[in-house]
């Protein structure tokens, strides 16, 4: 029996006033995937899974979930197997946390005295016993997380999870990723921190001005970020062929050359050893966020 | 769907308390002024009026008596407003207040069906209805026992039905809108239109002959308390409310789940 894929976007447009939020996106996450949804403010991230989750109606094209089209009167059917949260995610002020979570517990049809939401009580730590008009906005994150994962979701749907998060809620959040990935929960989620996406997702989707740049593994991305190698020379020299973004500089001490460097290290070494008068060397990490930039100017690419 | 419902009951709970004391103590304090307006002074100074003017406080007959009194001057002209502004409150704040905030994302993205949302918001449309009705006829109740009076339970009865079908019917409108189309702007406006056009077109269409011609299309119009006070029940009157209450269900039923939602 094939499975079917979790998410399947077939084509998807959102047009609103003549301007497409979302242009012409097609995409698929298989089970067990973590896609990382990435783009700049007003790419079309948020566009995107309110289409996926139902709260939109596509202007063009379709969306499957668990092989099923979602449509906006059927969207509530889907919603059984997926945890859903967002960064500011507007919970019911009224409530405590602990009556929030017993309210979207019920509306799973289970209940809260489980296993897996006293473990993520315990990882999160939340105040819930407070009304959460009295919560902090990351107090209020982490009962929006707890509710998202609580019913044990075969798919978690995240936009920008982790803002408001302090650093150290940002790790519990993300080794709760990681396991859920190892129990094989789907999860697909935006982000604007692209080490936290390299950091636990499989895959990554770039989205700018509404249309899908790149659809890629998240080691591509890894190994695009490549190394930054800057050489000092007495004489001038040529930089490795596979070299990129070279800038080469004459100063008081020789000539400075700096380039990207991707290829295999072994051939990097063979070049340094044929150097003339090598003065210094420097070898950094092109950071995530540098190599993600330099996707980020890829103009649209056919999806993978 | 009882789980929503609760929810929305308990969110509500200090609206509920404050409208229903509110419309009590209205009832009560106009139950308590009947024996300052039954006397022989208020008849000379009311005839004095101009016909126009007398138009706008009622007939003149009804001040004398206790059901007369109640239907005319509590359930004819006060009641309706603050219900209105009760209904309007009520229906705005469960369907575009709610998006406004991004709540209803947050409600839609659960297992819930749309359709369920629309029914348990609904549901608790009718439940506050009641209980401000019932707040006021307790104040109504109140107030007899203060002035001591006696008063045949069925005329409460009567009014109290047809009360909670008016705001029933009035938030249901708005609630329709508000529901189909997710815009404030037109909701709250539909809604204050309705209220104060049905009040003014009401009142002065006694008094404004040209505008008699139209009192039909006042929501009070089918709302005659006075004579349903008397024991007096137009069956048709009962029928459009009920018939207004179906149709904007039906709209809500039909647009809420085919219509994009607001994140806020």
């Amino acid at each position: 029996m094939i499975h079917p894929s979790v998410i399947e976007v077939k084509n998807i447009s959102k047009v609103y006033a003549g301007v497409a939020a979302v242009d012409a996106v097609s995409f698929t996450v298989e089970p067990g995937d973590i896609v990382g949804f990435v783009g700049l403010n007003g790419a079309g991230k948020s566009t995107t899974i309110n289409m996926l989750l139902g709260f939109l109606k596509p202007t063009q094209g379709e969306v499957h979930l668990f092989g099923e089209q979602v449509t906006l009167p059927n969207a509530a059917k889907g919603h059984q197997k997926i945890g859903f949260a967002t960064g500011d995610m507007a919970l019911f002020e009224g409530m405590t946390g602990k009556q929030y979570l017993k309210f979207v517990a019920r509306s799973y049809k289970k209940s809260t005295a489980t296993t897996t939401y006293e473990n993520l009580v315990a990882r999160f730590e939340p105040q819930l016993d407070k009304k959460i008009n009295e919560l902090s906005r990351g107090n209020k994150q982490k009962i929006a997380l707890i509710a998202a994962f609580m019913c044990d979701p075969e798919l978690v749907i995240l936009d920008e999870p982790s803002s408001g998060l302090d650093p150290l809620m940002q790790q519990h959040f993300l080794d709760l990723v990681r396991e859920e990935s190892q129990k094989g929960t789907t999860i697909f989620m935006s982000s604007h921190y692209l080490n936290e996406v390299i950091d636990v997702c499989s895959r990554i989707l770039l989205i700018k001005n509404g249309k899908l740049v790149k659809n890629i593994k998240a080691s591509e991305l890894q190994i695009g970020a490549g190394k930054l190698v800057r050489v000092i020379t007495k004489v001038q020299v040529s930089p490795p062929k596979t070299a990129e973004l070279v800038e080469l500089e004459k100063q008081a001490d020789g000539y400075v050359l700096q380039f990207l460097y991707k290829d295999k290290a072994i051939r990097l070494q063979e070049w340094l050893g044929t150097l003339p008068n090598l003065q210094d060397v420097t070898i950094s990490d092109h950071t995530a966020e540098a190599a993600f930039e330099d996707l980020y100017d890829v103009q649209e690419v056919k999806n993978v | 769907m009882f789980n929503l419902l609760r929810k929305t009951l308990r969110e509500r709970r200090f609206f509920i308390l404050g409208w229903s004391l509110g419309l009590g103590f209205l009832g009560f304090a106009m139950t308590t002024f009947f024996t300052s307006f039954s006397g022989g002074q208020i008849d000379e100074l009311l005839s004095s009026l101009p016909p126009a003017l007398q138009g706008l406080v009622g007939n003149l007959q009804d001040w004398k008596q206790l059901p007369g009194y109640i239907g005319s001057q509590v359930f004819d002209i006060r009641l309706p407003i603050f219900a209105s502004i009760l209904s309007i409150l009520l229906a705005v704040g469960l369907t575009v207040g709610e998006e406004d905030k991004g709540q209803l994302r947050t409600l839609v993205a659960l297992p819930i069906s749309r359709r369920k949302i629309i029914m348990a918001k609904w549901l608790t449309i009718v439940i506050i209805c009641l209980v401000a009705t019932l707040g006021t006829i307790v104040g109504i109740e109140l107030g007899i026992l203060v002035i001591g009076e006696t008063l045949d339970q069925m005329v409460l009865v009567r009014l109290g039905l047809f009360t909670w079908l008016l705001i029933t019917s009035l938030a249901t409108l708005i609630f329709a809108i508000g529901s189909a189309t997710g815009k404030r702007g037109l909701t709250t406006g539909i809604g204050i239109i309705v209220a104060i056009g049905s009040f003014l077109l009401t009142t002065f269409a006694q008094s404004v002959r040209w505008l008699k011609d139209y009192e039909w299309l006042s929501f009070l119009h089918y709302f005659p308390a006075a004579d349903i006070a008397k024991g007096t029940v137009e069956w048709g009157n009962v029928i459009f409310y009920l018939v207004l209450i179906a149709i904007s269900l039906i709209i809500a039923f039909i647009f809420f789940p085919r219509r994009d939602i607001k994140a806020a």
